[in-house]
């Protein structure tokens, strides 16, 4: 099965169908996802911040990211979630779009970037913790993460605009 | 004809500036600026407008939340209120400038239609009400008061809930506009 039969699948599938044709179901999940942002991206900025030694310096890593992630992990779910449906909804117009291949490559590149902070840079945190100043791989870390999501927000704006 | 007295005192006592008009007026001038047609006739300027207007939005409503969570006393109650506040309150502002200079260009060359709104208006007044409550009032309230005192509990629940309203009526108007 290639890709792109795998959208024509999906967009066949109930609840893409109900995206499509329910009275609000598209506003609805839009502003949904749109919610998704504020909580996601505008939490996790402030840990990306802190990990650049950029805000907040006088905060332990640690406790700014077990205050933030309950905020953005529920903001991500929210934005996961809603997206899939979305996209189902879509999904023959969104596979063609360019934008929305930037936007999917960009997140796969941030969650990369995730799990490689967690499993290595992030496992010396105990050195670095309450420094104001976290080292150079840290630092890069919450840069390359604030970027990249700012880059997903640019992404999916134009997709919807270049999309129907 | 000459105009009769009770005529007279009409026109003079009728008010010579109606706040609405002066919107009017405004969006009337906006529309017709060279800008608004450039604006009006490229999807990707207005595309990218619009990328652009999202990411200030993020980092308003990322201060907001931010700053607010803190008053509420639920995030990093380690860290003095302040340390929070002042740098959610340049994330605010940092992301204001950027979605307003983005909103008026994304506004202007339909600007008598989105005044004549109603969501629009209601994001807009949300915007002010939000804004204003913070920067005048909020900020106060971290400074004069003790740690997590009650006033700070009830300053962050309303500039969340504001906040919260602005994005609801702002995914609204994308929506239903």
């Amino acid at each position: 099965m290639t890709l792109l039969e795998l959208c024509e699948w999906l967009y066949e599938t109930g609840p893409a169908v109900l995206v499509r044709e329910s009275p609000y179901g598209f506003q609805i999940l839009v502003g949904i996802h749109l919610l998704g942002i504020v909580l996601s991206v505008g939490a996790l900025m402030w840990l990306d911040l802190r990990l650049m030694g950029l805000s907040m310096t006088r905060a332990r890593v640690s406790e700014m990211n077990r205050s933030l992630a309950p905020w953005f992990l529920t903001g991500f779910a929210l934005m996961f979630a809603s997206g899939l449906l979305l996209f189902a909804g879509f999904a023959t117009a969104a596979y063609g779009n360019l934008f929305f291949r930037i936007k999917i490559a960009v997140i796969v590149l941030a969650g990369l970037n995730a799990l490689y902070f967690h499993f290595t840079t992030g496992r010396t945190r105990p050195e670095w913790d309450a420094s104001p100043q976290p080292p150079a791989a840290v630092r890069f870390a919450g840069l390359s993460s604030l970027v990249m999501w700012t880059i997903v927000i640019l992404a999916g704006r134009m997709m919807s605009y270049t999309m129907f | 004809m000459p105009l009769l007295a009770y005529e007279q005192s009409f026109l003079i006592d009728s008010p010579s500036i109606n706040p609405m008009s002066v919107f009017d007026s405004l969006a009337a001038w906006l529309e017709s600026t060279h800008v608004a047609q450039v604006v009006g006739t490229s999807m990707w300027v207005v595309a990218s407008l619009s990328a652009v207007h999202v990411v200030g939005y993020a980092l308003v409503m990322g201060g907001a939340l931010v700053g607010n969570l803190r008053l509420l006393g639920m995030i990093v109650p380690s860290v003095p209120v302040m340390d929070v506040v002042r740098p959610a309150s340049r994330g605010i502002a940092w992301g204001l400038v950027i979605s307003i200079v983005t909103g008026v260009l994304l506004v202007s060359w339909k600007a008598v239609a989105a005044i004549g709104n109603d969501i629009f208006r209601i994001k807009m007044l949300l915007l002010l009400l939000a804004a204003l409550l913070h920067f005048a009032w909020q900020a106060r309230v971290a400074r004069n008061s003790g740690v997590d005192g009650a006033a700070l509990k009830i300053a962050g629940a309303v500039g969340l809930l504001l906040w919260l309203g602005l994005a609801v009526a702002a995914a609204a108007y994308i929506l239903f506009e």
